[in-house]
């Protein structure tokens, strides 16, 4: 096996890792919206949604380290100036930045949600605003679909 | 770097594979991690989670294993059409999903009697097999991508 070969795999791993983590995240908070959950419900999900950070992590990490790596290796005359390579680079950084803002959202609900848990376990209103909030929706859904935009480029290779 | 050297007409089936692996990598890992903490938990937390177990197995990891295999047969037919002789990458693929789809379909059965029955001992296979297949899809990307051999 040659060094492209070892990093290709090294990048689908990431984007493995990427997707797989995302997926993770979406089905569980998913459940978590789910009618008439209790709070200690809902906080049991939301410890479950961390093991897919690190996950998210690694995958965001390799897919752009190797990534980078793998254009200068390619035997295809791939280029950074590429506009795959650019559009592909700006919809991972839209999509880490989304994370990001949706991260710090989760787990304020987490938090909220073991607090409520700790306190009676009945829910609120304020609860289910919360986990049902269009733009905190918005956010975290949009930055899975950008990964999966970023997936569809990496075949398409629009331009190429 | 595929794109260079594979026609336009084989992206969408790739891309359709490749999609259906994530989403059944993310699925089942999604399903071991609700497994195992459903063994963790009180008798009541852990009927709710081996229920939500067998949900996603249905509504999520079954779909998405139909279209991981269902691309994969696709784009298998367009590059190795007829009885053209398919390589070792390949059929490392094959042997990870026809198998697969057994394993799934037991965990699915597992999973069921489990959220059915509160006191069944097979609901500890549930995430342990899920496991399982969640390392053998890692020899089935790693041998889709490095494609060692070829």
């Amino acid at each position: 096996m040659s060094l492209y070969d070892w990093l290709l795999f090294l990048h689908v791993t990431g984007a493995f890792f990427l997707i797989g983590g995302v997926v993770v995240a979406g089905i569980l908070n998913l459940a978590a919206i789910g009618p008439k959950r209790r709070p200690s419900e809902i906080a049991t999900l939301y410890r479950l949604i961390r093991f897919a950070v690190p996950l998210i992590g690694a995958g965001m990490l390799l897919t752009l380290a190797i990534g980078l790596w793998l254009v200068h290796e390619s035997p295809w005359n791939y280029g950074y100036d590429d506009a795959w390579v650019i559009v592909a680079l700006v919809l991972w950084a839209l999509a880490g930045w989304l994370g990001g803002i949706d991260g710090k959202y989760q787990r304020r609900t987490g938090k909220f949600a073991e607090r409520l848990s700790a306190e009676g376990d009945v829910p609120t209103p304020e609860l289910y605003a919360r986990l049902r909030a269009p733009r905190a929706l918005a956010v975290s859904y949009g930055s899975g679909l950008l990964a999966f935009a970023v997936l569809g480029i990496m075949i398409w290779k629009p331009g190429a | 770097m595929l794109a260079a050297i594979r026609p336009d007409s084989w992206n969408l089936p790739l891309f359709l594979h490749v999609l259906g692996s994530t989403l059944t990598f993310g699925a089942t890992a999604t399903l071991a991690l609700v497994g195992f903490s459903g063994l963790r938990s009180g008798p009541e937390r852990a009927a709710w989670l081996r229920s939500l177990a067998f949900r996603i197995g249905g509504y999520v990891l079954v779909p998405a294993f139909i279209l991981m295999r269902g691309g994969a047969q696709w784009i298998a037919d367009k590059e190795y059409p007829g009885n053209a002789k398919t390589p070792g990458w390949l059929d490392v693929g094959f042997i990870v999903t026809e198998p697969g789809a057994i394993l799934v379909i037991v965990m699915l059965i597992l999973a069921w009697l489990a959220a059915r029955r509160p006191g069944f001992r097979g609901a500890v296979a549930v995430p342990w097999l899920a496991s399982v297949y969640l390392l053998a899809l890692g020899i089935a990307w790693f041998a889709m991508s490095a494609k060692p051999g070829s």
